[in-house]
């Protein structure tokens, strides 16, 4: 059998084609002549005569060479598919899909830009929020196994206080009694007075277990963590923390060793903690020093003064139910045994990890959940966009089926477009979420624990580029498949026109308009009743005038200040110093003021009143206060008197009540002149006379209602302490801030003065985490708005283009300009309608899960539901306006010529 | 036989239709394809390997026919091409469009079929 695959050869070596291609032909070719040359043999030719016959066949026409160039010439790199594995194929496809989609998105440069900016605020909100749900919710607390770390408290709810803090006697019970636990250890707020190196500074700090940071896991920058035999009174050793020895002490390891002044007496730096150390905080208390707990015998055995909080570290394969049953069950026991101040009080264990974070978790799910709806109406306006451009693409389309373009190829040719353009859009959506992120951690709490860890990590990028490819792949879906789908013969007789197909491509864009009015919609719903609640918690009354008032904390040295007569003497002299200063209206010394502590509260015996049983005892709030006070704060007095500079140790020990407590012991009577004292009746404490009434102020919670409050004189106690002043100015509070400090520093110049604020800021971050998540879905919102108006004009517009001619035919026939715009705003109305409609029954379902978000009103409230689609038609009339005015523009004869 | 050109330009308006018939009920190679037209028009109509081949080509390209390599035992692999869904579909309208082609042909020219 000759060889003829060297003769093939020669006549396709001008055609350039890949190796394996022309393998392939050769083999086909060759076996064709074989099978020929066999058959010509048959015919009794001679070998020589057979194997001429052949070559001859195979210039006959001499077509071989220019035929295969026509075939072959097409798409050379497609020709190695043919047989060949698909797989190897795929990035050769890719990159030609890649370099032809970029031709195609540099072509039409306002569509691309218009397509990316919606894509990246889309991609960008979601990247943003996020990187702010990964940090506070999804991140695992910076210490050792942190999913084994619980918080323990006590459950007092009989009493309004479901998770208490538990009293030291009680901590150390369960210390001793649990076996489920791998140690436990507890912590209790503590200011402290730095002085002695530069100025004089107040520091939040707290009193720690020794064991507590081993427990944790926490490992020093310098230094050690505190032993167990310094956790025992006397020892004066101190951790500070990273900011801190950075601040003071430039960072000095020599450090330790060395002794600090903290409230007058001499401690010694045993370590530094790095900044990732957070205990649990009300409101925004920073541990910056830590001391030990070093219960004193009397503390040890206190179980009526509750102020602890505690941490315990689960054994290994110890599950929360059996952690939570134990500790039950040894607070049943503690109640038997100690009757009179544990009856009904049990034990609670909550996740570490839920305690930080626990109370942003429903405000960041919504507002993920409000993102994720915000990309999908980028997604539906993009999508639209798409559409609109399928069409005008479909003569290019119909041209590549025609040429012989495989219709998969053509599909995945659309999405690898439309998952660029998202690509793109995702990286300018990361540049919006950097500026985004850099306004919005300003806005969250201070008492955020993890916020100062929000940054665009590697998690977060991976996150971007996932909903990026996502993203594409959603909105090119429906244009890729319409594009890929359509009759070859009608587009071709259309003759280019968009009617036919063009049927089904309106139906699509007009349902991506619905599906994003009804999105749009929830989402307003959404921020709509975050906002009207918002007004109703501004509205509340606090109890208190919060204008006009500046606040700050002067924490006294125990040391220095140790009997009521010197702080009196301070106080006084104090007072009257900041009396005099320009712009000040009144000034007073004040306790715990609202909204910056949690804590103080006990309960009391009233004359003539028997006790309650222990377990039905109520609480009431307690406040020291000076002279003065309710009306430099503006807290209204209902009866009696103030108290005055006359009220002593050594006259009628006195008391101020709020309405409150005044109905709750003395409904029917007039509380004046009745006397309560601290604890039960038996308590040696002394009988203290009501000399007034005031209204209810909101002291630890803006939200919830008032708690019975009553208000000590600091002249008339022996140890508790004032540690505030408020001023009342007749000008910007904050601009007499230095004058009244300086005359601080004028009585003492080693005093020290903290947290120098003004109460209206004060207030406002009583309720910043509402500010925080209705600020939020409002931008959401109104970014949704803005996207489905942009998408309803879009789709508007392009009708009106379409429908030149039939406009123009009902104007020749005498259509005035007014039906026409009834006609096309009706268009437009009715989408908005029916996306409304949707919306309408979906919000009504989706915003229960914000219940618990908001206050004062309903998830239902008909006046946002009213407003709101109020609002969306408003703007969706707008959008359809503008396209429906050039609508009767359109000159009769100019759409009658048109095609 | 018609004249060489008329030969090939009818060739050309028709070859895909008799490509697509014969690879319509069973896959086909290339040289059993250009038997089987030249058998079944009894030798009126002849493809050479020079204008057989680069039609296949062109209708695997457009997606109307798929060619395989397939192995038999004790043969060298072959490449037998088959009638894609497309190319069903094409093939359908291409037999309707040859029967109008013919029948208005006929009607002109008065030439009439037994």
């Amino acid at each position: 059998m000759p060889d003829f695959s060297n003769e093939i050869r020669k006549r396709l070596a001008g055609l350039q084609l890949s190796a394996l291609r022309e393998h392939e032909i050769v083999e086909e070719l060759s076996q064709h002549l074989e099978d020929q040359y066999e058959q010509n043999l048959r015919g009794a030719t001679t070998e020589d005569e057979a194997y001429r016959a052949v070559l001859v066949s195979l210039d006959e026409s001499d077509l071989l060479g220019p035929e295969l160039t026509r075939v072959e010439r097409q798409a050379p790199e497609d020709s190695v598919v043919l047989g060949a594995e698909r797989k190897s194929n795929m990035f050769a496809d890719l990159g030609q899909d890649i370099r032809y989609g970029l031709r195609m998105l540099a072509r039409a440069p306002a569509f691309t830009a218009i397509a990316v900016l919606a894509l990246a605020l889309g991609i960008g909100a979601n990247t943003a929020i996020f990187s702010v749900v990964d940090a506070i919710l999804l991140r695992p607390l910076p210490y050792k196994d942190p999913g084994h770390l619980v918080v323990v408290w006590e459950n007092a709810t009989h009493l309004g206080f479901p998770k208490n803090t538990p009293s030291a006697a009680n901590f150390l019970d369960w210390q001793k009694q649990n076996t489920v636990f791998e140690g436990m250890g507890a912590f209790a707020e503590r200011s402290f007075n730095l002085t002695g190196v530069g100025e004089p500074e107040r520091l939040d700090g707290r009193r720690v277990s020794a064991n507590l940071f081993d427990l944790l896991g926490v490992k020093p920058i310098v230094g050690r963590t505190f032993v167990a035999d310094e956790d025992k009174p006397g020892t004066k050793v101190a951790l500070l923390n990273e900011s801190l020895w950075k601040r003071r002490f430039g960072g000095d390891p020599s450090v330790i060793g060395r002794s600090l002044a903290l409230n007058g007496e001499s401690y010694t730096v045993v370590g530094v903690l790095p900044n990732s150390v957070r205990l649990p905080a009300f409101g925004n208390w920073r541990d910056q020093v830590w001391v030990p707990l070093a219960f004193s015998s009397e503390e040890a055995a206190d179980r009526g003064d509750h102020y602890l909080e505690v941490i315990a570290r689960m054994k290994p394969g110890v599950t929360l139910q059996k952690a939570k049953a134990e500790m039950e069950t040894i607070a049943a026991r503690l109640a038997q045994e100690y009757p009179k101040y544990n009856v009904r009080i049990g034990a609670v264990v909550n996740p570490l990890h839920e305690e930080i974070v626990g109370n942003m978790k429903p405000a960041l799910l919504l507002l993920l959940g409000a993102v994720a709806f915000v990309l999908l109406i980028a997604c539906a306006n993009v999508a639209n966009l798409l559409l609109a451009r399928a069409a005008v693409r479909h003569k290019e389309i119909a041209l590549r089926l025609a040429l012989g373009a495989d219709r998969v190829r053509l599909t995945k040719q659309l999405l690898v477009e439309s998952v660029m353009l998202s690509l793109l859009g995702g990286v300018v959506g990361l540049g919006l979420a950097y500026a985004g992120l850099n306004i919005l951690t300003r806005f969250i709490p201070a008492d955020v624990a993890q916020a100062e860890t929000i940054s665009i990590d590697a998690k977060v990028l991976v996150f971007t580029l996932a909903v990026a490819v996502v993203t594409g792949l959603v909105f090119g879906l429906a244009p890729a498949s319409q594009a890929s789908h359509f009759n070859l013969n009608d587009t071709l007789k259309e003759g280019g026109r968009d009617s036919g197909a063009g049927v089904r491509g309106k139906r699509l864009r007009s349902s991506l308009v619905i599906a994003e009015v009804a999105v749009s919609f929830i989402l307003l719903i959404g921020a709509g009743l975050l906002i009207n609640s918002f007004m109703h918690l501004r509205n509340l009354d606090p109890g208190f005038r919060a204008d006009h008032l500046l606040a700050l904390n002067v924490d006294l040295s125990e040391v220095k200040y140790s009997d009521n007569a010197r702080r009196t003497a301070f106080f006084d002299e104090v007072v009257r110093r900041v009396q005099a200063l320009p712009g000040v209206r009144s000034i007073a010394v004040a306790g715990n003021l609202p909204f910056t502590y949690n804590g103080d509260s006990m309960g009391i015996a009233v004359e003539g009143i028997p006790d309650p049983p222990s377990d039905q005892w109520p609480d009431v709030i307690y406040r020291a206060v000076g002279p003065g006070y309710f009306s430099t704060m503006g807290i209204p007095l209902v009866r009696g008197r103030d108290f005055n500079a006359r009220d002593t140790l050594d006259t009628t020990i006195t008391v101020v009540v709020s309405e409150k407590t005044a109905k709750h012991y003395w409904p029917n009577d007039d509380p004046i002149g009745k006397r309560l004292k601290a604890g039960a009746t038996t308590s040696d404490g002394p009988w203290r006379t009501v000399i007034g009434v005031v209204k209810d102020v909101r002291q630890n919670d803006f939200i919830a209602e008032p708690k019975m409050q009553m208000y000590l004189s600091y002249r008339q106690l022996k140890s508790l302490m004032p540690n505030a002043l408020v001023v009342r100015t007749a000008v910007d509070p904050l601009s007499v801030a230095s004058s009244v400090r300086n005359a601080i520093w004028a009585v003492d110049k080693d005093q020290t003065v903290a947290n120098v604020d003004s109460m209206e800021h004060i207030v406002a971050g009583a309720v910043a985490r509402q500010r925080f998540s209705m600020l939020l879905l409002a931008i959401f919102a109104s970014l949704a708005l803005i996207l489905a108006a942009v998408g309803i004009y879009g789709v508007m517009s392009y009708s009106v283009a379409q429908q030149t001619r039939e406009i123009g035919i009902r104007m020749a026939l005498g259509a005035q300009r007014s039906d026409v715009l009834k006609m096309t705003i009706g268009q437009g109305l009715k989408l908005v309608g029916m996306g409304v409609a949707i919306g309408l029954v979906a919000a009504f379902v989706l915003t229960r899960v914000m219940a618990t978000l908001l206050f004062g009103i309903s998830a239902t409230d008909p006046v946002t539901f009213v407003s709101i689609s109020v609002v969306l038609i408003a703007v969706a009339l707008l959008a359809s306006y503008i396209p429906a005015l050039r609508a009767t523009k359109v000159d009769p004869m100019v759409a009658l010529r048109y095609q | 036989m018609a004249s060489p050109i008329l030969d090939r330009e009818l060739k050309k308006g028709s070859a895909e239709l008799l490509i697509l018939s014969l690879v319509e009920d069973r896959p086909r190679h290339g040289y059993d394809i250009g038997q089987l037209i030249e058998l079944r028009s009894r030798g009126t109509l002849r493809f050479n390997i020079a204008s057989l081949y680069p039609l296949l080509y062109r209708l695997e390209k457009r997606g109307w026919i798929r060619g395989r390599w397939v192995e038999k035992s004790g043969q060298r692999r072959r490449r037998y091409y088959r009638l894609t869904p497309a190319g069903k579909k094409v093939l359908a309208k291409q037999r309707d469009g040859w029967v109008e082609f013919v029948e208005a042909i006929s009607r002109i020219t008065g030439i009439q079929y037994a």
